[in-house]
C-alpha cells in the first residue's frame, strides 16, 4: 500500500456510567469503541459497515475530532492529532471534513446557502481572501452540481439530494484531503443516492481525495470502496479488500451480515440460504469475554469466551496467498460464499486445505447452523 | 379477490394548493397472496394503505372518488361504527416505527390484551395471558416476564415483533405492513420479514408490503405494483418485472443499483427529482426525467396498457412500454 495518510491505532472510546449526584461514582462505562485500528491511503476510499450501536458513527466523530479518544492514536500524515490543540489542532481539521447523514438537520435553516458553505473561511480565512469568498462558493455549488444562483436561498427551498449536495459543498469548501462521510445517503430516495454516490465518485478523481465511507447498505459500500472493514460492538473483526471481504468472508459475522442483505433477484430467492443470527446485539455497558461475537455465533466454542482473537490473517490461511487471506478476528475463521455469484459466475471455491473442520462451506449454513451439535451453545 | 382496491382518488389541502397524492389506484390481493407496492417517498404508497385501513386524516385528506372492495364489500360506504369492526378484526397494520406506534405508558401485555378486551369482549386475566400466547407466538424470549415490561425496555426489532403480535391477535384476513423493517439492522430485518412470512403462510393472509427497498421485494412479493407520482406505473409478478421491466421507472430503478461488474464506475441514476404533488407535470408525470420521453408523453396521460406480450398478467402506464419491455 501507499503511504498511509491517516494511522489509526487502539482508539477507543468509553463514556462513563456514573451513579451519585454529589459524589458520583463511575459504576461502569459505554464502551461505544473498543480497540479500532485501520490505514487510509491517499486517494482511498475505506468502507466502514456494521449495524447501529456498532461504534461506527463514534469512530468517525473522533476522526474529525467532535470527541475525544479515550485512549489511542490517530495519526495524520505520521503526527498523532488527538493531542493536537489550538492553531495545529486547526490546521489538521482544515483537511479532515465531515459529511453528516441527515441533510434536514445537519444545514441550519436560518442561514443561506452561500453563508452555510462560506462559514469554513470565517473560520480559515487563509483558505479564500475575502473578497474572493463569494465566488468559490459559486464554484463549488457548481462543482457539485447545483445552479450557482442558488447561493442565497435558504436549505428548506432544496429536496433531500440536493441538500446533500449542499453538505458535500461545504465539506469540500476548505480543500481538505480526507472527507469522513456518516451515511451520506441513507437519508435519500433510491433513485436519488445514486446521483449522489456519483457525485462522490467523481469529487474524488478531482480532487485526489481520501474517503472513509460510514454506511449499513453493503452494496453501496462495496461500490464504492477499495477496502472494507466489518465492525460489531466497537471493535473491526474483519477488514481486507472489497473482492476478500464480499467473496470470500472468513469471520462468521460478516458471513451472516452479508447472507441477511436482500438480492434484488427473485430467482436468487429459492436457492439461496440464510444465516439468521439468533437474538440481539449484546450491550456495549456489557461486553462477552472473549469474542465478543460468540454470543451469537452458532460455531462458539470455550476457546471463544476464553481467549479474545486478535485481527490477523488466520493461521490457517497464512500459508495460502489468495483472496482468503486477509485479517479476521475468529479463532474458527473458515470462507465461506455468501454472495450469489451473478450471472453463474464460477462456484463456490472449496475451503482451502487446512480449514478447520470437515464440513465444506455449505454445512454451516442456514438458520440451523446455529444449533449444529459440534459447534452449538456459547 | 380478498381486497380490492378500484380507481382511488385521495387528495390533500394544503397552503401551497391541492396536492393530489393518489391519482386513480386500483389493486388487488387475494388470501395468501403478497403484493408489494414499490415506491419513494411522495409516491402515494402510504396514503392508500391508510385509505384502505381508513385511518387517513380527514381532513386535510379528502376522498374524491373509488372503491375499496373488502370481500365485496365497499369499505368506503360503511359507517364509522362498522368500519371499526373491520380494523384490527378483519385488517390490521404494521407501522415502520413500532417506538412511536406504541403507547410509551402502558405495558407490552397490557396493549396486547386491549385487542381481545376490545374486540372479543373477553377477561383482563384471559386477554393477558392471550397476550403471553402472542409473544410466544412471535418468538420473544421470556414471554411469560417480559409482558410487564414497557416498549423502551426492548430493542428495535423485538418491538416490531410486537408490533406483528399485535397485528396478527386477532388472526385478520388482511395485513397491511408499511416498511415494516426500515428501521431495523439488516440481520434483524431478516429476523423479521421471516417470522411474517411464517405467520402469512400459517393463517392463509393476504399481505400488502409497502417498501422502497428492491431487495425486500425480490425476497418476499409474489406480485409488484410500482407507484410514481400517485399512480400505479408498472404492476407485474415479481419475476416479470426484474427480469424485464415494461416501463421507464421501473428500468431506472433496477439500473440504480450498485451492481459487480460496474465496480469503479458510474451508477445509473435517474436524473432530476420526483414532482411536487400539487403541480403534477401533464401528460405522463414521468416525462420530465425519462430517457425515452416524446412528445406524446408530454400532452397525453398513458393509461394502464395491458402488457400482451406476456403469459401473465401484466399492466404498464407507458406510452413506449414495447420498446421500455424490449430495451
Amino acid at each position: 500500500m501507499a503511504e498511509p495518510i491517516l494511522e489509526v491505532r487502539g482508539l477507543v472510546k468509553h463514556y462513563p456510567l456514573t451513579s451519585g449526584i454529589l459524589f458520583k461514582k463511575q459504576v461502569g462505562a459505554v464502551k461505544a469503541v473498543d480497540g479500532v485500528d485501520f490505514d487510509l491511503a491517499r486517494g482511498e476510499t475505506l468502507g466502514i459497515v456494521g449495524e447501529s450501536g456498532c461504534g461506527k458513527s463514534t469512530v468517525a466523530k473522533m476522526l474529525v475530532n467532535l470527541e475525544r479518544p479515550t485512549a489511542g492514536e490517530i495519526r495524520y500524515k505520521g503526527e498523532d492529532i488527538t493531542r493536537l490543540s489550538g492553531r495545529a489542532l486547526k490546521t489538521v481539521r482544515r483537511n479532515i471534513q465531515m459529511v453528516f447523514q441527515d441533510p434536514y438537520t445537519s444545514l441550519n435553516p436560518r442561514m443561506t446557502v452561500g453563508d452555510i458553505i462560506g462559514e469554513a473561511y470565517d473560520i480559515h480565512p487563509e483558505a479564500a481572501p475575502k473578497g474572493d469568498r463569494r465566488g468559490r462558493v459559486r464554484d463549488l455549488l457548481d462543482v457539485v452540481g447545483l445552479n450557482p444562483e442558488y447561493i442565497n436561498r435558504y436549505p428548506h427551498q432544496f429536496s433531500g439530494g440536493q441538500r446533500q449536495r449542499i453538505g458535500i459543498a461545504r465539506g469540500l469548501a476548505l480543500r481538505p484531503e480526507i472527507i469522513v462521510a456518516d451515511e451520506p445517503v441513507s437519508a435519500l430516495d433510491v433513485s436519488v443516492q445514486a446521483q449522489v454516490i456519483n457525485l462522490m465518485g467523481r469529487l474524488q478523481s478531482e480532487f485526489d481525495l481520501s474517503y472513509i465511507f460510514i454506511a449499513h447498505d453493503l452494496s453501496i459500500v462495496r461500490h464504492i470502496s477499495d477496502r472494507v472493514g466489518v465492525m460489531y460492538l466497537g471493535r473491526i473483526v474483519e477488514t481486507g479488500r472489497d473482492a476478500e471481504i464480499y467473496d470470500h468472508p472468513t469471520h462468521p459475522y460478516t458471513q451472516a451480515l452479508l447472507s441477511a442483505v436482500p438480492v434484488p433477484d427473485p430467482e436468487a430467492r429459492e436457492h439461496r440460504e440464510r444465516i439468521i443470527l439468533a437474538g440481539d446485539v449484546p450491550s456495549p455497558t456489557n461486553i462477552p469475554s472473549g469474542c465478543r461475537f460468540r454470543t451469537r455465533c452458532w460455531k462458539a466454542r470455550e476457546r471463544c469466551a476464553l481467549e479474545v482473537p486478535a485481527l490477523a490473517v488466520p493461521a490457517e490461511f497464512r500459508s495460502v496467498s489468495g483472496p482468503a487471506a486477509h485479517d479476521s478476528a475468529c479463532h474458527f475463521a473458515e470462507e465461506m460464499r455468501v454472495v450469489p455469484p451473478e450471472d453463474a459466475g464460477p462456484p463456490a471455491p472449496p475451503a482451502p486445505p487446512g480449514s478447520r473442520g470437515s464440513h465444506g462451506p455449505r454445512s454451516a449454513r442456514g438458520p440451523h447452523g446455529a444449533h449444529r451439535e459440534d459447534g452449538g451453545g456459547a | 379477490m380478498l381486497l380490492e382496491v378500484r380507481d382511488l382518488h385521495v387528495e390533500f389541502h394544503t397552503r401551497d394548493g391541492v396536492a393530489k397524492a393518489v391519482n386513480g389506484v386500483s389493486y388487488g390481493v387475494d388470501a395468501g397472496e403478497t403484493l408489494a407496492v414499490l415506491g419513494e417517498s411522495g409516491s402515494g404508497k402510504s396514503v392508500t394503505a391508510q385509505t384502505v385501513m381508513g385511518i387517513l386524516d380527514v381532513p386535510p385528506g379528502r376522498i374524491t372518488s373509488g372503491e375499496i372492495l373488502f370481500e365485496g364489500r365497499d369499505l368506503l360506504k360503511l359507517k364509522e361504527e362498522e368500519r371499526r369492526k373491520v380494523r384490527g378484526a378483519e385488517m390490521a397494520m404494521i407501522f415502520q416505527d413500532a417506538l412511536s406506534s406504541l403507547n410509551p405508558v402502558l405495558t407490552v401485555g397490557a396493549q396486547l390484551a386491549e385487542m381481545f378486551t376490545v374486540h372479543r369482549g373477553m377477561s383482563r386475566k384471559d386477554a393477558q395471558a392471550k397476550a403471553v400466547e402472542l409473544m410466544d407466538r412471535v418468538r420473544i424470549p421470556a414471554a411469560r416476564e417480559r409482558v410487564k415490561q414497557y416498549p423502551h425496555q426492548f430493542s428495535g426489532g423485538m418491538r416490531q415483533r410486537i408490533m406483528i403480535a399485535m397485528a396478527m391477535a386477532l388472526e385478520p384476513k388482511l395485513i397491511i405492513a408499511d416498511e415494516p423493517t426500515t428501521a431495523l439492522d439488516v440481520t434483524v430485518q431478516a429476523q423479521v420479514m421471516d417470522l411474517l412470512a411464517e405467520l402469512q403462510r400459517e393463517l392463509n393472509m393476504g399481505l400488502i408490503l409497502i417498501t422502497h427497498d428492491l431487495g425486500v421485494v425480490a425476497d418476499v412479493a409474489d406480485k409488484i405494483a410500482v407507484m410514481y407520482a400517485g399512480r400505479i406505473v408498472e404492476t407485474a409478478p415479481v419475476h416479470d418485472i426484474y427480469k424485464a421491466p415494461a416501463h421507464p421507472y421501473t428500468r431506472g430503478l433496477l439500473d440504480s443499483i450498485p451492481r459487480l461488474d460496474q465496480k469503479g464506475q458510474e451508477l445509473y441514476a435517474i436524473k432530476g427529482l420526483p414532482p411536487n404533488l400539487t403541480r403534477i407535470p401533464p401528460g405522463c408525470a414521468f416525462h420530465p426525467r425519462c430517457p425515452m420521453a416524446q412528445d406524446v408523453c408530454r400532452t397525453d396521460v398513458p393509461p394502464l396498457y395491458e402488457v400482451t406480450e406476456s403469459d401473465a398478467e401484466r399492466g404498464s402506464a407507458c406510452h413506449f412500454w414495447r420498446e421500455c419491455l424490449h430495451g
